[in-house]
């Protein structure tokens, strides 16, 4: 789980190893990455939200 | 010798560079409002971190380019992934872009506070020129182009604020924060005044709202900045700021003048007096389309002289200034023009140029039956 956590932040910082990718390409599965992508978005909505809330302030 | 060159040439580029941040017509101004200071500000900011950023990027390249090449017998070093170096690049433009957005975003929330105005002043635009109505103050004028057709044909010199002077500007109290309300009766127009760093779009149907307090008084130009029809270039917009008192003054007389012409409707006009009133609000905004001698530019805009169908039917001369034609170049005027104004260009384009009816319409007239509703 904290491996595929860690994937997804490196996908967003868009710098991954290639050594990482591969394992994740052969031993993982699509369905977790995609779950984790999507709760993460939205973390990263409500983030921008409050920091721009805090702003507005 | 090489070296004494390189510093002559970066000296240039040093005094050029700084020079920029006053340099008239090369940079944008500094202006006369806080916030205007502190777009410049930002503005030159954001402008050096580029200027590293260039000198940086296009150094290191230019240099590698020169140490390592071919002729000396530099090897191309050959790998895919170097993580270190992708975080590093990724890290330093975030930390810039985060950089720069916190100022930028503390100037825009300063732009955008339009509360707590001492005076609301509604900007309307219209093809081809601005109104403004100082609200709950009942005072309300146009501002129309005063620079000479002798000038736009090239038949005069040029004067010194050529297509940036207007009959009436725009009056502000100096240190008082005034709230801008920005519309348009027709299309979209753009009121842009450089050192108030205002530029917003008046919009038809919508209200936009802006702010300035001005620290210095002075006259202060700027022109449309949304490309609104053939007169686009001829809307210019002259804000003239004055002591707070000053202000005072000015507006109580503006009222008064108001108070005198809404008494001027009710009295009987001699057809002399409406002529000669006429012949001004007809060379300001009607003279533009119709052109000075009334030939008009046809098809677009009709000829006033001699225009039989015109002189014939009074009462449709009337509608026509009054409501516009619709589908036409031909706007509304009740709303621009008062009552003594539109019975003055109607007599006026009734009389003048040969048009010989006679015709004295009253303000009167207009105001009981064509502005009554």
């Amino acid at each position: 789980m904290w491996q595929i956590i860690k994937s997804v932040l490196a996908a967003f910082f868009g710098v991954q190893k290639e050594a990482r990718r591969r394992e994740d390409f052969e031993k993982g599965r699509a369905a977790p990455f995609i779950i984790v992508g999507v709760l993460m978005a939205i973390v990263l909505v409500i983030l921008v939200v409050l920091v721009a809330t805090l702003a507005a302030g | 010798m090489r070296k004494r060159l390189l510093w002559t040439a970066g000296g240039f580029a040093f005094a050029g560079l700084s020079g920029l941040a006053s340099a008239d017509g090369w940079n944008m101004p500094v202006g006369v409002t806080d916030v205007s200071r502190e777009i410049h500000s930002l503005h030159m900011i954001i402008f050096w971190i580029c200027v590293v950023i260039g000198v940086v990027v296009f150094g290191a390249m230019f240099y590698s380019l020169f140490r390592y090449r071919r002729s000396q017998g530099a090897e191309a070093s050959n790998f895919h992934e170097h993580t270190t170096v992708e975080v590093i690049w990724t890290v330093i433009p975030l930390l810039i872009l985060v950089g720069m957005a916190v100022p930028a975003t503390a100037t825009l929330k300063s732009m955008y506070d339009t509360t707590e105005a001492d005076l609301d002043v509604m900007v309307t635009g219209q093809q081809w020129r601005w109104r403004y109505e100082y609200l709950g103050e009942d005072v309300a004028f146009t501002s129309n182009l005063a620079t000479s057709r002798e000038q736009i044909a090239g038949e005069a010199a040029k004067g010194e604020d050529y297509l940036l002077e207007v009959d009436e500007p725009l009056v502000l109290p100096a240190g008082r924060k005034v709230r801008l309300l920005l519309t348009s009766d027709d299309v979209i127009h753009s009121w842009w005044v450089p050192d108030l760093a205002v530029k917003q779009d008046a919009v038809p149907g919508f209200v936009n709202e802006n702010w300035v307090r001005i620290n210095e008084p002075g006259i202060y130009r700027g022109q449309c900045a949304e490309l609104c029809g053939r007169d686009h270039a001829f809307m210019p917009v002259v804000v003239q700021a004055v002591e707070p008192e000053r202000f005072d003054a000015w507006l109580a007389q503006r009222k008064e003048a108001a108070a005198q012409e809404a008494l001027g409707v009710d009295r009987d006009w001699s057809l002399e007096a409406l002529m000669e009133r006429g012949e001004r609000v007809y060379g300001t905004i009607c003279a533009s389309c119709h052109q000075p001698d009334g030939s008009g530019s046809p098809p677009a805009f009709p000829a006033l002289a001699g225009n039989q169908a015109l002189l014939d039917e009074r009462d449709r001369h009337i509608d026509t200034v009054v409501n516009g034609v619709s589908g036409t170049a031909m706007p509304a005027f009740r709303s621009t023009l008062n009552p003594v104004e539109i019975a003055a260009v109607i007599t006026y384009e009734r009389n003048a140029w040969g048009n010989d009816t006679g015709d004295a319409v009253q303000p009167s007239t207009i105001a009981d039956e064509w502005l009554a509703d």
